[in-house]
């Protein structure tokens, strides 16, 4: 486990009087809302005594029911990713909420350079260029995707560093540009049928395993490096940081930047799971993503959190979102329960904070 | 478009009286859509400027109303304002027709693709052109129900349904109409496992399906409120290996999509809503309404099953 020591408003963080590391308490809940599923499922009649975890009816090698073990992290997976990069900007103190228009809108644009020119023989209905940007190579779409989330993150990033711009309004402006751009890129029109290679971006658990990658090296680099030294400083105390040499602004459009092309990445993602880019994707992925970071025990106040507790938090709601499918509760009871575990999930944290720091 | 602007706006200049303006040299008609980024909507949206483009001195716009009705009804009323000589409404809520069509006053306006609840109640400046929800939703299920009982399922046969936004009167009513006809004689046998929403969207529909699939629970149908929830269903359902001979799937819409998953194999049920129809005769109704002359005010469209026997037809429709 990386040292945690980082943050938490410098002089008040204490790490002797800290009995665990928060990641632990988040571990924890996750087993007790399992448990609690699993409980349901033996108790309410209506259930057949089905087991939530395990594997009942002797359909897998192993004794859980490994469908739902990969169907809970590949739910998230998406928008895990971009709670990586969420994860970066909270611990800076700020926010962004550009991320879920920003899929829609990179996953249109490298769509359309991502197509195939035939569709069991017929020829591709949703064609959006001519031939030209047809059965390119894979490498094409996913770069001017990312390059176009970088450009949109450095505009953040500039607009919050140098124009002083709170995040909270600067992202708010990007998450409608952004919504604007995904309509405006095809006039509303669904994008679908990629090449092979673009399909296999998403195909199966490749969203997981995009996941776990980028989360452990993001969790090295938040650890080890310079730049995830800074990034904690700076939200710690933006001041205090400054005075040290560190150029906060810089920084600061770096990591927005970072932030938004993870969120390009995580619409490339989504387009080829789906095989097909709409505007109307992505719709409250920025919340969900902030809502994992959250779960994961990061401030809001910025300069604390962690890259493993984010990734915990998406696996509190998947698991939250399987459970919920599985004891056959109706969506709108679902949304109800999911915003209060959130809430839930602050409250307990904050007061642990209290006593313990 | 810039055409006919330029035209509309040299006609304006030129008019010596305002009511010039208004004669059959320079129509303007404005038109809100509950949604810009709804693929079906957008198909209807696209082929009615199209088709408003092809009208001289016709100068059409559109707003949308992003699924706010309050919104909604602000629009009609900021056309009012501006003069336009018709307005076409794809309203929000059905359950608001009055307010709507208070807002418009005495300007002519249409209600398109959604039917709103004062349909039989209209004023005589304003009309409705549209397919009946009804029949999408039951055109669908009966077709499955009866291709399940040609399979030999007619003893008993279970499965899911997948929901649109539960805040949409087509999602509602669809998911009723499944119901109803399972509450048939004929289909009594269908059983539904469990019901949630997929908010009409693929992604959504692909981790619903793996999700319910994860139960290890046999099934024989999928039935989904539109195409692109049935057609994320059977990429999850291909996903996990399933034979798509083994399950009957069906939705509403016909889209390009789902016609080629058609083609493939995969898909079995589908209803085609015809955005042709519905676009040029709205606007058609508009056009006459602003002339003074009479109009049907009730226009319904019907709603067409596809299957794989007749999808060739449907190829380049949607």
């Amino acid at each position: 486990m990386a040292d945690t020591s980082h943050g938490t408003g410098g002089l008040t963080f204490d790490k002797s009087k800290r009995s665990w590391p928060n990641e632990l308490n988040i571990l924890l809940a996750l087993v007790i809302i399992i448990a609690i599923f699993e409980i349901i499922g033996q108790v309410a009649p209506y259930m057949n005594g089905q087991s939530f975890l395990f594997d009942t009816k002797d359909r897998f090698d192993s004794i859980f029911n490994e469908a739902r073990l990969q169907i809970i992290i590949l739910q998230v997976a998406i928008i895990g990713i971009i709670a990586l990069g969420v994860t970066q900007v909270i611990i800076t103190a700020g926010i962004d909420l550009s991320s879920g228009p920003l899929v829609a809108a990179t996953a249109m644009i490298a769509m359309s350079f991502g197509q195939t020119e035939l569709v069991n023989g017929f020829p591709n209905p949703k064609a959006l260029f001519g031939t030209w940007a047809m059965d390119l190579p894979v490498i094409v779409p996913v770069v001017i995707g990312l390059a176009f989330g970088a450009c949109i993150g450095a505009i953040n990033g500039t607009f919050i560093a140098y124009f002083r711009i709170p995040p909270f309004i600067a992202t708010l402006g990007m998450f409608l540009i952004c919504r604007g751009i995904a309509l405006w890129w095809s006039g509303g029109n669904p994008i679908s049928f990629p090449t092979e290679s673009y399909a296999w971006i998403g195909s199966g658990m490749m969203p997981v395993v995009w996941f776990i990658i980028l989360a452990i090296i993001f969790q090295l680099i938040m650890s080890y490096t310079v730049y995830g030294k800074h990034t904690y400083a700076i939200g710690s105390n933006e001041e205090a940081a400054r005075m040290s040499g560190i150029n906060v602004r810089r920084h600061k459009v770096m990591v927005y930047t970072i932030a938004a092309m993870l969120a390009a990445f995580a619409g490339i993602v989504l387009s080829s799971k789906a095989v097909t880019a709409q505007a109307g994707m992505g719709e409250f992925y920025e919340l969900f993503a902030i809502a994992m970071a959250v779960i994961g025990g990061i401030s809001l106040q910025g300069g604390r959190g962690s890259i493993i507790g984010t990734v915990l938090g998406a696996m509190v709601l998947g698991v939250i979102r399987s459970g919920f499918t599985y004891i056959k509760l109706d969506g709108s009871y679902q949304l109800m329960a999911m915003g209060g575990i959130i809430i839930a999930a602050v409250i307990l944290d904050q007061y642990r904070q209290r006593n313990k720091a | 478009m810039k055409k006919t602007l330029l035209a509309t706006g040299l006609t304006m200049l030129m008019a010596t009286s305002p009511m010039m303006a208004t004669s059959a040299m320079a129509q303007e008609i404005g038109a809100t859509f509950s949604r810009f980024d709804d693929n079906w909507l957008t198909v209807l949206r696209n082929g009615m400027e199209e088709y408003a483009g092809t009208i001289d001195g016709l100068s059409y716009q559109q707003e949308d109303a992003t699924d706010d009705l309050a919104k909604q009804i602000d629009q009609v009323k900021n056309f009012v304002a501006q003069g336009v000589d018709a307005i076409i409404v794809n309203i929000v809520d059905t359950s608001a027709g009055a307010a709507v069509s208070a807002a418009a006053g005495d300007v002519p306006l249409v209600y398109v693709n959604r039917e709103p609840d004062n349909v039989n109640e209209l004023p005589p400046t304003q009309a409705f052109v549209a397919s009946n929800e009804i029949e999408s939703g039951t055109l669908s299920a009966f077709e499955v129900c009866k291709n399940l009982r040609a399979a030999g399922l007619g003893n008993g046969a279970r499965g899911y349904l997948m929901n649109g936004q539960l805040s949409n009167q087509a999602a509602v009513q669809r998911s009723k109409d499944v119901y109803d006809v399972i509450g048939m004689d004929m289909c009594n046998f269908m059983e539904i496992i469990d019901e949630q929403t997929a908010n009409w969207s693929r992604d959504e529909a692909q981790d619903l399906m793996t999700n319910w699939m994860s139960s290890g629970e046999p099934f024989d149908f999928v039935l989904a409120n539109n195409d692109e929830m049935a057609i994320g269903a059977i990429q999850a359902m291909k996903a996990n290996g399933m034979d798509m001979a083994d399950v009957q799937v069906g939705g509403v819409d016909a889209s390009q999509d789902a016609l080629l998953a058609m083609a493939a194999g995969d898909y079995d049920v589908t209803v085609f809503q015809d955005s042709v129809g519905q676009g040029t005769g709205s606007i058609d109704a508009a056009l006459k309404l602003i002339a003074g002359e009479d109009v049907d005010q009730k226009v319904y469209i019907p709603f067409v099953l596809v299957t794989p026997a007749n999808m060739g037809d449907f190829l380049d429709k949607n």
